[in-house]
C-alpha cells in the first residue's frame, strides 16, 4: 500500500517535472491512433456504404445469376422463373447512360439506371421502386418515365416533371422525371425505369444484366447453386450475396489495406517518439532509480512503476486519439467524401459508424505501442547496479545494452528476407513487415552510425586541437556527438522514422507519377479520342458511322476500339476487354509491353493472340504462352497469351486482342471509341470543326489526349493527397519528437551548462553549441533516413505496389523535393534545438552546479 | 415508409378503380391508346368470347362460391383474375413492355377463423409466365391459373402462403348472358357498359389447403366474365353487387351503382329459373336496402353487411356467413372492399347461397 | 586583487543574505570561508565570479568593477581570471581527461601545451585519453583541479570541493589543490564546512550575519 502510494507520488512529481515532453509523447500517440482510427472509420464507413448501396440495388435475393459477358439473353428469365425450387425471379437490366449536360466532367458523366419489373422487384428489392406523383400513379409503368434518387436529382438538378436528356448511341432521348425512389441511401446516385421501357429506349431489347432469385423455403442454397451453375454452363455464373460482398471487398481491399498500413506507420512513428521520451526520462532518472533501489525498492516495483507510467501515457494518448480520430473522420468524410478523393467508392455518401470493437483494437494498439516504447529503456534501468549508476558519465552507458548490433542486424536480415516472400491473400503483408523491420533495425543501428560518423570528425578535430586552432565549442560538440551516441540517436529516432517514411513515400509517389505519365503518353498516342454512348450491348458507332469517320478529311490515321467489360471469375471485379488494331509484328508499337513476350513466329496457328495486363498474370495466372478461354460473343474462345502490358488504369485486369479477331468471333461490328491522328497541316481547331459537322456530332464525346492526360494526373494527385497529409503529419510528429528530446536533454544537461557558464563559456557559445549539435545530428539523421527511405521506397515500388495493385513501375528520384524537405528539416531541427537551448542559458543553470543530478 | 410503399402499389387499385370508375381514365390516358368500345347489339360468340379481349381496357374472370368440407363445414371462396391494359406505348417491342397486367385476388371465408383469408398477385403479361389468352378461357399468373377445358369445365389453382385452392368447376346449366344479350349497362350513359356473361350453378370439387390441412371440398360456384373500356359514371362512388345460386336451380344477379350520398345512379337485376326463363328488371325496379351495418376494425369503413334487395315485388334478404369478410390490402395493392359469402332468404325461408360485394365504402378509395 | 565594498544582496522574499559586506583578498592569498548553511557562502562566490549581481555595493577584480559589466564581458573576464572547482566535479563525461582540462585553454585561445604538464602535476600522467567514467571521485576532482588551473587563473574558487570524497582522499585533494594554487601563483577562496579542509588555507574567515570575520575572533565569541 505504501509502496503503491510512493509510486504514485514519484510518478506525479516526475510528470510535473517534464510536462511538455509528456504532452508531446501523448500527442504523438494520440496522433498515431487518431490517424489509424480515422482511416479505419472512413474506410469502413465508405466500404459499408458502398457495400450496402450495392446490396440495396441487388435486393434481398438468395442467389443472383449473371452473364460472364455482362448482358445476356432474356430467355433465361422465364426459364429461371419456372425452375424447380425458385420462388421468385427478378429480372434486372442495369446500365449507365451518358448525361450530355455532364460531359465536361469526364469521369463523372454517367447515370446508373436500373430497369426493373416493379411487380417482381416489389418482393425482392422494395426500396428500388419509383414513387410517382399522386395524380400520375401509372408512371411506374410508363414508357417515358424515369425515377431518380435524391442524390441523382440533386446532381442532375432536375425536379419531378422535368425532362431529362440522355445519350444512347448516336441519339439523345428525353425522359420525364416521374418521381423519387421509395428509399435510396444518402448520396446514392441511381435511377429506376420500367424494364420494358429501358430495354426499348436504351436499345437493350432482349437483354438482361442479372436475374435475382429467391428460393423456396427448405431449398439448400449451396446444392441448388451448384446444380444451377452446372446447368447454365460457363456463359453464366450463379453468385450468392456473400460472393458479391467479396467482389465489392476485393475491389477496394488493396486500397483500404494500404491506407491502414500508412496509418499504422504514423502510429509506429509515435512509438519511436514514446521510446525516445521515455528512454531519455529513464536516463535522467537513473540516479533516482538507483536511490530507490538503495532505499529498498525491488526491481519489480521499479519496473511496475515504469510500466504504469507507460500505461497511463498510452491510455491517455489512445483515448485522445480515438476522439480526435473520430472527429477527423467525420470532417474528412464531409469534406473529401468516403474515398478521400481517390475515386474508389464513387457515388455514395457514407455515414460514420463507431464500432466499439474497432475502437478497442485501436486503443490497445496505441497502448501496446506505448508500453513497448517505454518498457525497452526501463529494462536496463531496472537491472542496473545502483553503485555504478551513481557515478558521473554512467548516463551514457545506460543505453549500451540497446546498441548491441545483433538485434538490429537480425531485424535487417529478417526485413530483407521478408521482401522475398509472396503476398498473403493478395496483400503485401511481408512487404510491410519488411518496412517495419528495416525501420527498427536501421534506427537501432543509428548509434553505431553516429559513432562512425562523428568519430571520424572527432579525429579531424583532434588534429586541430594539437595545432591550437580549434575552439572549445567545436570540441564539445563533436566530443559529445561522437562519444554519447545513444542519447543523440534516441533524440533522432522519431524524426528518423518519419523522415525515412516520407522519403520512401516521396520516391514511391514520384516514381509512380512519372511511370503513369510515361504510360499515358504510350497508351494515348493519338491526338483525339472520340467516343459515343453505348447503345445496348453494342458500341455507339455502327458500320455506317465508322465509314463516315474513316472518310473524314484531315486525319493521318484513324483507329477503332471496341471496349467491353467481362467477368472471368464471379468473385472478382470485371476485367476490361480491348479489341483494337494491333501490329502483330511489332505489338510494342501499340502496347506498353513489358517483360517476356512471344514473337509472331512462335504463335500457335490454331489460336489467336491475346495481350494481357500485369494484373491478369497475378490474378488469373495468364502467363505468356498460356492458352486461355475468353468469352466472346456467346462462347468461350481460345486465345494464347503472347505478351504482357503495363496498365495503371485497371487494377482488376484487362486484355487486348485484335479488333479483327473480335469481330470475326462475335459478329459485333460496332465500336465505342475512335482514335484520330491529325495530319501535320491540320490544326486542332480544324479537327474539331470537322467533327462538329458530323450529323451525329451531338452524341460524340471528343477529348484531346492532352486533356485526358492532365485529368488523369489530376486524379492521381488527388488520390495521393491523403498520403501527403499523412507524410506531413508524420514529419510533424517527428519534429515534435526532436523538440521533446532536445528540451529533455537540455534539462538533463543543465549542470553541464552551469559548469560551462562558470568556466567562461558565453551564452551565445552555448546556444551555438546546441544549434550545431542539433543540426549535425539532424544531418546524420537525414542521411540515414534518406538511405532507409530509399530502401523502403524500393519495397514500396517493387513489392507493395505490384502485390497490391498488380502493376510495376520504374524508380524515379524526386531530388529537389527531397533536398527541400531535408533543408526544412535541418532548419527546423536547429530552431528546435535553439528554442530548447534558451533554458540552458537561463540564470538557474548556474545554480545547477550545486545539484547532484 | 409504409405509406410510400402504399403509394406505389395503390396504382394497381387505381387501375381496377379506373376500370370501374370512368373519371381518371381520360386523365391517365390523354395521349394513350384508344380502346375498343362496348356497343349494343353485339353477338357474343363462344368459345371465342370465353377468352381474353386485350383490345378492351379491363376484363375479369370472377368466381365466387360456397364449399363444404367432408365434415359439412361451410366455407366461402373467391378467385378473381383481372386483365387491365396499362396504356404503355403499344409500339414498345420489348417483351417486358407492360402493356397488359394480370392481377389475381383469392380469398377464403371460414366462419371458424372469423375474418377473410386472402392473397393477391400482380405481374405484367409476358414470357409465358403471366397471360390471359384469346380464344378460350386461359389465364395464368405464375403458379396461379384459371383454364377452361374443351369439355366446358374450368380448372383453377391458387397457392398462397396461407392457403391454397385447387378446384374443378363443372357447368350444370347453360351460360347466362347479362343485360341485353350480354350488353350490360352500368349507368345512364349508353357508353357506360360492359360485355358480361355469367355461369351460375357450377359444380365445384377439389381440394383446399387451409390451416395446414388439406381438405377435400364440394360446392357450388358462380362465374362472371366481364370486359369493358369504360364502365362507370364519373359521379359513381361505388357499387353493391350480389350473385345467388338459388336452391331451386334459379340464378339471381343484381347490382346498384351508388353516387355520392349513397344515391342510386343505376341498378340492374336478372333472375333466371331452372328452365332458363329470364326476368330482366328495370333500374327503378331494383332496390338495395341496408338492414345492418358493420364497422371494420381494420379500415373503419362501415359496410351494410345485411341487405334487403327488392326486385320488383320480391324481397330477398342477405345474411353474411360472418361479418368480417373485408379484403383489406392497403399494405400491398391498396384495394379495400367487402366480398363475402351470404345466405339468401325469401319470406324468411332460406332459398339459396350467394356472394355479396360492397365497394366504395372506404375513404381512401375516393382517389 | 579582489575587493568587495559594502555588498548587499537579498532574495525575493526579503531574505537579506549579505549585508554591508566588505572584504579584500591579496594576490597569492589562499583563504578558507566557513559558515552555517544558508548564510550566503555560495551567494558570495557567485558575486565574486560575476555570476550574480549585488543589490548594492561593488565587486572589484584587479580594480575592475565587474557588477557594472554586461554578461558577455563578465564571461570573458571569468574565463581568463577564474578557475572553478565544484563539489560534484562537473567533469564532462563525453570528453577525455585531456579535453576536459584543455577546455579553459581553448576558450582563451591559448595553446594546449600545458595540458600534459597539468595531468602530471595532478598525478594522472598518461591517462589523458581516458574518459571520466573510468575514474574514481578523487581522481575526478584532480582533473577538476587541473582544469581550474591550466590557464593560470588569478583566482581559484572552490565550493566544498571535498564534500563528495572520503577523508583520506579529501586530504590528498586539498593538499594538491593548495599546492597547485601556490605553484601557479594564483589566489584562492575555499568555501567549506570542514575545519580540516579550512586548515589547509592561509587564513580562515567565518561568514556570519555580521559579515566576514577571522575565525579566531568568532571562536572567541
Amino acid at each position: 500500500m505504501k509502496a503503491a502510494s510512493l509510486t504514485t507520488w514519484l510518478l506525479l512529481s516526475e510528470w510535473r517535472a517534464r510536462f511538455v515532453q509528456l504532452i508531446v509523447a501523448v500527442m504523438a500517440i494520440a496522433l498515431g491512433v487518431a490517424l489509424g482510427f480515422s482511416i479505419h472509420l472512413i474506410n469502413t464507413a465508405a466500404f459499408n456504404e458502398f457495400s450496402a448501396a450495392s446490396k440495396s440495388l441487388s435486393g434481398q435475393s438468395d442467389l443472383q445469376v449473371y452473364g460472364t459477358r455482362g448482358l445476356f439473353d432474356e430467355s433465361l428469365y422465364p426459364r429461371l422463373a419456372q425452375y424447380e425450387g425458385v420462388k421468385l425471379a427478378n429480372p434486372v437490366l442495369e446500365f449507365t447512360a451518358i448525361v450530355p449536360d455532364k460531359l465536361e466532367s469526364r469521369n463523372n458523366h454517367k447515370l446508373r439506371i436500373l430497369g426493373i419489373d416493379m411487380f417482381r422487384a416489389a418482393n425482392m428489392s422494395p426500396d428500388l421502386l419509383g414513387v410517382p406523383a399522386e395524380d400520375k400513379l401509372m408512371d411506374g409503368l410508363a414508357d417515358d418515365a424515369i425515377f431518380l434518387s435524391p442524390a441523382a436529382k440533386e446532381w442532375l438538378q432536375v425536379r419531378q416533371g422535368d425532362i431529362l436528356r440522355l445519350n444512347v448511341g448516336m441519339q439523345s432521348i428525353a425522359l420525364r422525371v416521374a418521381g423519387g425512389l421509395t428509399r435510396a441511401r444518402a448520396g446514392q446516385r441511381v435511377a429506376i425505369m420500367d424494364i420494358g421501357a429501358a430495354q426499348w429506349h436504351f436499345q437493350y431489347l432482349g437483354l438482361l444484366s442479372r436475374i435475382e432469385l429467391k428460393l423456396d423455403a427448405g431449398v439448400r442454397h449451396a446444392i441448388f447453386k451448384e446444380k444451377l451453375q452446372k446447368e447454365l454452363g460457363a456463359q453464366f455464373f450463379v453468385a450468392e450475396i456473400v460472393d458479391q460482398e467479396a467482389r465489392v471487398a476485393n475491389m477496394s481491399r488493396a486500397y483500404r489495406v494500404n491506407l491502414n498500413m500508412l496509418a499504422l506507420v504514423a502510429l509506429f512513428t509515435g512509438a519511436f517518439l514514446v521510446f525516445s521520451t521515455q528512454a531519455l526520462s529513464v536516463i535522467r532518472r537513473r540516479s533516482q532509480f538507483a536511490l530507490l533501489r538503495v532505499l529498498g525498492f525491488t526491481q519489480r516495483q521499479l519496473l511496475r512503476q515504469m510500466v504504469m507510467e507507460g500505461f497511463v501515457l498510452g491510455a491517455i494518448g489512445s483515448l485522445a486519439g480515438l476522439a480526435v480520430g473520430y472527429s477527423f473522420a467525420a470532417l474528412a468524410i464531409k469534406l473529401l467524401g468516403g474515398d478521400l478523393g481517390s475515386g474508389f467508392f464513387p457515388g455514395i455518401q457514407p455515414s460514420l459508424y463507431l464500432s466499439p470493437i474497432a475502437a478497442l483494437v485501436y486503443f490497445f494498439v496505441g497502448l501496446g505501442v506505448t508500453l513497448l516504447g517505454s518498457i525497452l529503456p526501463v529494462l536496463e534501468a531496472v537491472r542496473a547496479r545502483p553503485a555504478v549508476v551513481l557515478k558521473p558519465g554512467s548516463q551514457d552507458s545506460a543505453m549500451e545494452r540497446l546498441s548491441t548490433p545483433w538485434p538490429a542486424m537480425i531485424c535487417l536480415s529478417a526485413g530483407i528476407l521478408s521482401t522475398q516472400l509472396p503476398p498473403i491473400h493478395e496483400l503485401p503483408v511481408f512487404g510491410y513487415l519488411a518496412i517495419a523491420l528495416l525501420l527498427i533495425g536501421g534506427i537501432s543501428l543509428m548509434p553505431r552510425f553516429a559513432v562512425w560518423a562523428f568519430s571520424f570528425w572527432m579525429r579531424i578535430v583532434n588534429g586541430f586541437i594539437s595545432r591550437g586552432r580549434l575552439n572549445a565549442v567545436s570540441l564539445m560538440i563533436f566530443a559529445r556527438l561522437a562519444n554519447a551516441p545513444n542519447q543523440a540517436s534516441i533524440a533522432l529516432s522519431g524524426v528518423l522514422a518519419s523522415f525515412s517514411l516520407m522519403v520512401a513515400m516521396a520516391i514511391m509517389v514520384l516514381s509512380f507519377r512519372v511511370s503513369v505519365d510515361n504510360w499515358l503518353e504510350y497508351v494515348l498516342p493519338a491526338d483525339l479520342y472520340v467516343r459515343a454512348a453505348d447503345s445496348g450491348n453494342q458500341g455507339g458507332f455502327q458500320s455506317v458511322e465508322q465509314q463516315i469517320m474513316t472518310a473524314l478529311p484531315g486525319f493521318a490515321r484513324i483507329d477503332f476500339f471496341r471496349v467491353q467489360q467481362l467477368v472471368l471469375d464471379p468473385n472478382r471485379p470485371e476485367i476490361t476487354l480491348f479489341a483494337r488494331p494491333i501490329d502483330n509484328a511489332n505489338p510494342g508499337n501499340t502496347l506498353p509491353l513489358i517483360g517476356e513476350m512471344m514473337e509472331q513466329t512462335q504463335w500457335p496457328k490454331d489460336s489467336r493472340p491475346l495481350w494481357v495486363s500485369e494484373a491478369m498474370v497475378d490474378l488469373y495466372g495468364y502467363t505468356v504462352g498460356k492458352q486461355v478461354m475468353i468469352p466472346i460473343g456467346n462462347m468461350l474462345r481460345e486465345f494464347t497469351v503472347v505478351g504482357i502490358w503495363r496498365d495503371y488504369g485497371r487494377q482488376f485486369g484487362a486484355v487486348q486482342m485484335q479488333l479483327s479477331d473480335y469481330q470475326m468471333l462475335s459478329n459485333d461490328l460496332s465500336i465505342n471509341t475512335v482514335a484520330l491522328w491529325l495530319q501535320s497541316q491540320t490544326t486542332m481547331t480544324d479537327a474539331y470543326a470537322t467533327l462538329q459537322q458530323l450529323p451525329f456530332s451531338d452524341a460524340l464525346e471528343i477529348t484531346q489526349s492532352q486533356a485526358i492526360r492532365a485529368k488523369s494526373l489530376e486524379i492521381f494527385d488527388r488520390s495521393f493527397a491523403v498520403t501527403y497529409l499523412l507524410e506531413v503529419i508524420a514529419v510533424v510528429i517527428g519534429l515534435l519528437g526532436v523538440a521533446a528530446s532536445f528540451s529533455a536533454q537540455t534539462l538533463a544537461r543543465k549542470n553541464e551548462f552551469g559548469m560551462l557558464r562558470h568556466i567562461g563559456v558565453t551564452r551565445r557559445q552555448i546556444l551555438a553549441m546546441l544549434a550545431a549539435e542539433g543540426t549535425l545530428l539532424t544531418l546524420l539523421g537525414v542521411a540515414i533516413g534518406f538511405m532507409l527511405g530509399w530502401a523502403i521506397s524500393l519495397i514500396l515500388i517493387f513489392i507493395v505496389n505490384p502485390q497490391s495493385f498488380h502493376w510495376t513501375m520504374q524508380l524515379h528520384m524526386p531530388w529537389s523535393w527531397l533536398i527541400l524537405i531535408a533543408g526544412i528539416l535541418l532548419v527546423s531541427a536547429s530552431m528546435t534545438a535553439l528554442t530548447a537551448g534558451r533554458r540552458a542559458v537561463s540564470a538557474n543553470v548556474i545554480r545547477a552546479v550545486k545539484e547532484d543530478w | 415508409m409504409q405509406n410510400d410503399r402504399y403509394k406505389q402499389y395503390i396504382f394497381i387499385a387505381l387501375i381496377l378503380l379506373a376500370a370501374w370508375l370512368a373519371f381518371p381514365v381520360s386523365q391517365l390516358l390523354a395521349e394513350g391508346p384508344r380502346y375498343k368500345q362496348v356497343v349494343p347489339h353485339y353477338d357474343l360468340t363462344f368459345p371465342q368470347d370465353y377468352g381474353a379481349h386485350p383490345d378492351f381496357r379491363i376484363e375479369w374472370w370472377y368466381v365466387t362460391g360456397w364449399l363444404e368440407t367432408s365434415e359439412k363445414k361451410p366455407l366461402g371462396f373467391q378467385i378473381t383474375f383481372f386483365r387491365p391494359s396499362t396504356g404503355h406505348n403499344p409500339e414498345n417491342p420489348s417483351q417486358f413492355a407492360p402493356k397488359q397486367l394480370i392481377i389475381g385476388h383469392a380469398a377464403l371465408s371460414d366462419p371458424a377463423v372469423g375474418r377473410l383469408i386472402y392473397d393477391e398477385k400482380t405481374a405484367r403479361a409476358g414470357f409465358g409466365l403471366a397471360y390471359a389468352r384469346e380464344g378460350d378461357t386461359d389465364v395464368k399468373l405464375d403458379d396461379w391459373y384459371f383454364v377452361r377445358s374443351p369439355d366446358g369445365s374450368y380448372t383453377t389453382e391458387v397457392q398462397a402462403d396461407k392457403f391454397g385452392l385447387h378446384l374443378t368447376l363443372k357447368p350444370s346449366q347453360s351460360l347466362m348472358l347479362q343485360g341485353k344479350k350480354g350488353f350490360s349497362r352500368k349507368g345512364p350513359d349508353i357508353e357506360q357498359a360492359s360485355y358480361y356473361y355469367s355461369k351460375p350453378h357450377l359444380q365445384v370439387s377439389g381440394i383446399i389447403r387451409h390451416q395446414g390441412q388439406t381438405l377435400t371440398v364440394k360446392g357450388h360456384a358462380w362465374l362472371d366474365h366481364e370486359w369493358s373500356s369504360e364502365l362507370l359514371d364519373s359521379r359513381a362512388d361505388g357499387w353493391d353487387w350480389v350473385s345467388v345460386n338459388l336452391d331451386d336451380g334459379s340464378a339471381l344477379m343484381a347490382f346498384q351503382i351508388r353516387g355520392k350520398n349513397d344515391k342510386k345512379l343505376w341498378a340492374y337485376a336478372k333472375l333466371r329459373d331452372a328452365n332458363g326463363h329470364e326476368i330482366l328488371f328495370a333500374p327503378e325496379q331494383v332496390e338495395f336496402i341496408p338492414v345492418r351495418t358493420w364497422q371494420s376494425p381494420h379500415t373503419n369503413a362501415t359496410y351494410p353487411v345485411e341487405m334487403r334487395i327488392r326486385t320488383d315485388k320480391t324481397e330477398w334478404r342477405l345474411m353474411p356467413l360472418f361479418d368480417d369478410q373485408e379484403l383489406d390490402s392497403r399494405s400491398s395493392t391498396g384495394a379495400v372492399y367487402w366480398e363475402g359469402a351470404v345466405t339468401v332468404f325469401r319470406d324468411e325461408q332460406k332459398v339459396g347461397r350467394g356472394y355479396l360485394e360492397l365497394t366504395g365504402y372506404v375513404e381512401s378509395l375516393d382517389l | 586583487m579582489l575587493e568587495l565594498r559594502y555588498i548587499n544582496k537579498a532574495y525575493a522574499e526579503n531574505r537579506q543574505v549579505l549585508c554591508n559586506l566588505s572584504f579584500a583578498l591579496k594576490s597569492g592569498e589562499y583563504v578558507a570561508i566557513m559558515g552555517e548553511s544558508g548564510v550566503g557562502k555560495s551567494t558570495l562566490l557567485n558575486l565574486v565570479a560575476g555570476l550574480d549581481k549585488p543589490d548594492s555595493g561593488e565587486v572589484l577584480i584587479e580594480g575592475i568593477e565587474i557588477s557594472r559589466l554586461d554578461d558577455e564581458a563578465v564571461t570573458l573576464l571569468r574565463r581568463q581570471v577564474f578557475g572553478f572547482i565544484f563539489q560534484a566535479f562537473h567533469v564532462l563525461p563525453h570528453l577525455t581527461l585531456s579535453q576536459n582540462i584543455a577546455l579553459p585553454l581553448l576558450l582563451n585561445h591559448i595553446s594546449d601545451d600545458r595540458v600534459n604538464k597539468m595531468l602530471a602535476e595532478v598525478g594522472l600522467q598518461g591517462r589523458g585519453d581516458h574518459f571520466p567514467r573510468q575514474l574514481s571521485g578523487g581522481e575526478l576532482q584532480r582533473v577538476a583541479i587541473a582544469r581550474a588551473l591550466v590557464h593560470r587563473p588569478k583566482l581559484v574558487l572552490a565550493d566544498e570541493p571535498t564534500g563528495n570524497l572520503d577523508p583520506d582522499t579529501a586530504h590528498d585533494v586539498l593538499q594538491l589543490m593548495r599546492d597547485e594554487i601556490k605553484r601557479n601563483g594564483a589566489s584562492g577562496i575555499l568555501v567549506t564546512h570542514s575545519h580540516a579542509a579550512a586548515a589547509t588555507a592561509d587564513r580562515v574567515l567565518i561568514l556570519t550575519k555580521q559579515g566576514l570575520q577571522p575565525a579566531e575572533k568568532v571562536k572567541s565569541i
